[in-house]
């Protein structure tokens, strides 16, 4: 039985913040990469403009988390909590920025005639999304495991890049592949790359606000 | 080296009556620091902050068992003068009590009772003991004025000063700074801060804050029970207990 009801609330409503703006960026993911597969530009035109989205939840979440210290002075795993969110959040704002820079590559490819089909974008896509997901759910669960696998599923991202390199490289050399579209696909494998090292990010953080520690070392 | 403990209190039981208030407590306070009592109302802190300078043999029926040591000596021994133990261990109270005298014959009454005849000497003690105290500035042109003249915060202020005019090694502070306004209580702060490098300060507290910014160490209560005892940012950050993680939290209290 709770002394502080509104301050349980509160934190509620962090973390359910939290979860929409993870949701926000996942779906974001999604159509960005949708949009350059399909050369869809209104569908790009239209995720760039829904990070807007983001950034504002990035916002609104660090003025709720700044009131919430303030007002409530809070402690131990309450203090690690909030400090976790306010370091997530910045992740996955970033990861955002890579979900409309995809999409910007697609406005950029306006002129291909000879797109090539380049299969490890569709795992590297599902891969980040479910760390990001897995992220979250470990978070709200204030679960360890969950958080580590997170971490360790950096490796098939990364082993996704070295592929795509190859394939890419072998089609340039073979001139299978219009020279302007492999660099925009190299720039977006770079972008699930980096957005899997924030998932990554992010995993850590889950284990701080249960742990206190951040890549091992004790914080708090 | 043996850690100088100041007071070493061993299985202690105190009764009121028949209630039992205080249940097989072990605590050791060190030298130089600031040692915090939290707990809900009722836990029994301010009961064992009265131990230590045997204020409880004033209450009917109280009754201790079990061993409270100072500096290796039992302070229920009949051999350790209790005058002895209150001019060793001083305290200040929660309402500030200055007599009603002057702010000069306040600071000097302990000293005079000692026997301290000589002006000089009386005036030098006066004016560390309110140097000391974080005070003399304030009223070093008005002594002879009545202590009911000051502010809430400088009483306090005054109260300390008394405490500190008789040399004492430790000062027990029962919620010292609950009546006082927030500047008041920031200078009071300050000054426990300073006060540590000279003496051993106990503090019972209902402000967790406050614990949290001037204290080294922490023990919570609970029902007449120590749950917990550790370094200050430990017990905050990291507590063993999970009743204590509930108290510091604000989930139950």
């Amino acid at each position: 039985m709770t002394s502080r009801t509104q301050f349980e609330q509160e934190l509620d409503n962090l973390k359910l913040e939290l979860i929409k703006m993870g949701d926000q960026v996942v779906s974001n993911i999604k159509e960005g990469l949708s949009s350059f597969l399909t050369l869809n530009i209104a569908l790009a035109e239209k995720t760039i403009a829904s990070d807007q989205l983001i950034n504002e939840a990035e916002h609104q979440i660090q003025r709720d988390c700044m009131r919430v210290i303030l007002r409530e002075q809070p402690v131990a795993k309450d203090l690690r909590l909030i400090a976790a969110i306010l370091k997530m959040i910045t992740d996955l704002e970033r990861i955002g920025d890579h979900a409309a820079d995809i999409s910007k590559m697609t406005i950029k490819m306006e002129r291909i005639k000879r797109p090539y089909p380049i299969k490890q974008f569709n795992r590297m896509s599902e891969a980040s999304m479910a760390m990001i997901q897995k992220a979250l759910d470990a978070f709200v669960q204030r679960n360890l495991i969950l958080a580590e696998e997170v971490i360790n599923a950096d490796d098939e991202v990364d082993a996704l890049f070295d592929e795509t390199e190859k394939t890419v490289a072998e089609a340039l050399r073979k001139n299978e592949i219009d020279p302007d579209y492999a660099l925009y696909a190299m720039m977006v494998a770079k972008y699930f790359e980096r957005i899997s090292d924030h998932a990554v990010n992010i995993g850590e953080w889950v284990i701080f606000s249960i742990t206190g520690e951040h890549k091992h070392n004790l914080i708090f | 080296m043996p850690i100088p403990y100041v007071f070493d209190i061993e299985n202690l039981n105190l009764f009121y009556g028949d209630k039992m208030a205080l249940k097989n407590i072990n605590l050791q306070i060190r030298k130089n620091e600031v040692t915090a009592f939290i707990g809900p109302s009722g836990c029994g802190k301010s009961t064992l902050l009265r131990c230590l300078n045997r204020m409880n043999d004033l209450i009917d029926g109280c009754r201790t068992e079990g061993k409270i040591r100072y500096a290796g000596n039992n302070i229920d021994d009949r051999d350790f003068d209790v005058i002895d133990l209150r001019t060793i261990v001083g305290m200040v109270f929660q309402k500030a009590n200055p007599f009603p005298m002057s702010i000069y014959d306040n600071v000097a009454y302990g000293p005079r009772c000692q026997g301290v005849k000589d002006k000089h000497i009386l005036e030098g003690i006066v004016k560390k003991a309110l140097t000391e105290a974080a005070l003399y500035d304030e009223v070093k042109d008005r002594l002879r004025e009545s202590a009911t003249s000051l502010s809430g915060g400088q009483q306090q202020r005054l109260c300390i000063a008394r405490a500190i005019a008789m040399s004492p090694q430790v000062i027990l502070m029962d919620e010292p700074t609950s009546a006082l306004d927030p500047i008041a209580t920031a200078k009071i702060e300050e000054l426990i801060k300073e006060l540590k490098k000279e003496y051993t300060i106990i503090i019972v507290t209902h402000n967790m804050q406050q614990a949290a910014r001037i204290s080294d160490r922490t023990a919570f209560f609970l029902l007449g029970e120590l749950v917990e005892f550790a370094e200050t940012e430990t017990l905050f950050s990291h507590p063993k207990n999970p009743k204590t993680e509930d108290y510091i939290t604000g989930r139950f209290g």
